[in-house]
């Protein structure tokens, strides 16, 4: 679990690292050429779509997690069973 | 066990008490008026903006007011005042200690808060509540804007000395045999949010004093007729209210550490990656107020520092998101009241981060700076993390102050309808923001698309409005005829409910 936690925040920063990179040359350029404005306009808006891509795909992600947890860890579960802790003093 | 309505006392016993206890339930009341008296002032603001022109509201500047008031009210007399009743009523419990560090001084910040409100509520300033310049020294109608001034003033001296109080109470008086990292993570959540507010209110303050100087003409270092400049006030205002966000936001997430373990039947998943996750908060917070200049002209490598800091804050929200889905998993989990919040609070706190990556970009910011983009995103945050996890924890707290249990499906409806309610009103608003509407407007073009999407928006607030009035009947109903709480085990998850500790209150 815990290797699957690090491997999940490692992809998180990799997939928000895929988004922005290409993004540095826009941003880099913003303001300092004349001329450019409809193409900058058009690469920001690309980027916006590249970057809600990830963050609804890595929403959808942990919001199906939690939503699958809720019903399958809920008590009224055929398979729920009591947890090693339940009846010690933790 | 504290139980504060058990054996009723004259008012006047609670409200000259230094018991944190006691100290607690008057923030506690206090902040839940304040939280109506603002929802109220939301409730008007959607009305208004129901259809185009003028609705309810007269006129722009009463519009301006009734935001400016708003926007004050639940972040400085709701929010911080709520988590200041958690702490006050927790933190010496959870360190075992007889009281905070310094009670006197603890009633004195709490009894600061009053006063504030009225500044704020008499005077009904209208300049937003970042109090925007140059609009707020050269033109703002006096004497709202110098109340609201000295109404915050006075607010950020109390937060000062609430947050020397718990950090003094964490650091200094836990029990000899508990260690640092014994301490639960509630009381973490504390220890990092006051240092925040040690670091970052000082600031303000500075700022607070210029802009009444500027405002009383015998300065100008905001007036750029006077050669100041409204940016640097911007700087000030954001260096504080950035990792005031976190201010907000950490404690209550550490009241969701209390609640998710508690109601999954497990201990958290990673206590100390929960301890790491608060310190990396409270410093990356210091890293990314600037990101809300980035419309100002600020160089290229300046912005590159402010998004890359904005966006350090990302490893350590998951954190914590991941924490609560590992200690759920493999649980027996029991959806009462706070846990329904609590978990609802952290699908909506993704949400929140997910659209805050968005604003941090900056290509991107320039095309969201100033819409309802933004407005949709903070409240997501406000209302979908915070609000719901102090809700949560509320109803997790109210057998343990009021020895009563509180309808339990009246609390579901609540969190139900408030949900659909949160949802509607401010995913709406994201998509109102990419269509291009600005914030603070009383009133705008008879756009199709606008008018649809605040429609929409409107009749979730007005959702929001009746599970708040179902809440309030409950809390009242409840707290004078509940049915008697197991106080050892109210919810029926088995365990101790609470810390094997108690508070000893000489009033009880």
């Amino acid at each position: 679990m815990r290797g699957m936690l690090g491997i999940s925040l490692v992809l998180i920063a990799v997939a928000a690292a895929v988004a922005i990179i290409p993004a540095a040359g826009v941003a880099l350029a913003a303001g300092d050429e004349p001329g450019e404005y409809i193409d900058r306009r058009v690469l920001i808006w690309n980027l916006f779509f590249r970057m809600m891509t990830v963050a609804f795909t890595v929403g959808a992600v942990v919001s199906g997690t939690i939503i699958w947890q809720v019903w399958r860890f809920r008590e009224s579960h055929p398979k729920a069973k009591p947890t090693p802790y339940e009846g010690t003093d933790w | 066990m504290v139980l504060e309505l058990q054996k009723p006392r004259p008012i006047w016993q609670i409200m000259f008490s230094t018991h944190h206890t006691d100290v607690g339930l008057l923030y506690l009341i206090t902040s839940l008026g304040f939280l109506f008296l603002g929802g109220a002032l939301a409730l008007a603001i959607r009305a208004e903006l129901f259809l185009p022109g003028a609705q309810i509201i007269g006129d722009a500047m009463t519009f301006n007011r009734i935001f400016t008031v708003h926007g004050t009210t639940l972040i400085f007399l709701f929010i911080i005042p709520f988590a200041s009743a958690v702490g006050n009523y927790f933190v010496p419990i959870m360190v075992r200690y007889k009281d905070m560090a310094y009670p006197k001084l603890n009633a004195i910040a709490f009894w600061m808060i009053p006063p504030s409100g009225a500044l704020i509520w008499l005077g009904f300033a209208d300049f937003t509540w970042y109090a925007t310049p140059p609009y707020s020294i050269i033109s703002a109608p006096g004497p709202a804007a110098d109340m609201w001034i000295f109404g915050l003033k006075i607010l950020g001296v109390s937060s000062v000395l609430g947050a020397i109080n718990f950090v003094v109470t964490i650091l200094k008086c836990k029990h000899p045999d508990m260690s640092i990292g014994q301490v639960p993570l509630l009381a973490w959540s504390f220890l990092s949010s006051s240092l925040i507010i040690l670091v970052a209110i000082p600031t303000f303050a500075a700022a607070l004093l210029m802009l009444l100087t500027d405002r009383l003409g015998v300065s100008g270092f905001f007036n750029p007729a006077l050669g100041g400049d409204p940016i640097a006030y911007a700087h000030l205002f954001w260096f504080t209210f950035h990792p005031e966000v976190y201010v907000l936001v950490i404690p209550a997430i550490g009241m969701m550490y209390e609640i998710i373990p508690r109601f999954s039947r497990r201990p958290i998943y990673s206590y100390g990656s929960g301890v790491f996750a608060f310190v990396l908060l409270s410093i990356v917070g210091f890293s990314s107020w600037a990101h809300h200049m980035y419309a100002t002209g600020m160089s290229f490598t300046e912005k590159t520092v402010f998004m890359v800091g904005t966006l350090a804050a990302v490893p350590a929200s998951a954190m914590h998101v991941f924490n609560f889905i590992a200690t759920m998993w493999n649980g027996r989990i029991r959806f009462s009241t706070p846990m329904m919040w609590a978990v609802g609070g952290i699908a909506l706190f993704f949400s929140a981060g997910a659209g805050g990556v968005v604003n941090s970009a900056m290509p991107l910011d320039f095309t969201t700076h100033d819409t309802y983009w933004v407005v949709g995103h903070f409240h997501l945050f406000v209302m979908g993390t915070i609000a719901f996890g102090s809700i949560g924890y509320l109803y997790y707290m109210f057998p343990y102050v009021t020895g009563r249990m509180y309808n339990e499906t009246m609390g579901k409806i609540h969190f139900v309808m408030s949900f659909i309610g949160t949802v509607l009103v401010f995913f709406t608003q994201h998509v109102l923001g990419l269509y291009g509407m600005p914030r603070r407007i009383f009133d705008y073009p008879p756009i199709p698309e606008w008018i649809a999407m605040n429609q929409i928006a409107s009749i979730g607030a007005m959702i929001i409005g009746v599970s708040m009035v179902i809440f309030l009947a409950n809390m009242i109903h409840s707290s004078a005829k509940g049915e008697p709480a197991n106080t050892d085990d109210p919810f029926g998850v088995g365990g101790r409910y609470y810390y094997p500790f108690e508070a000893k209150n000489p009033s009880h």
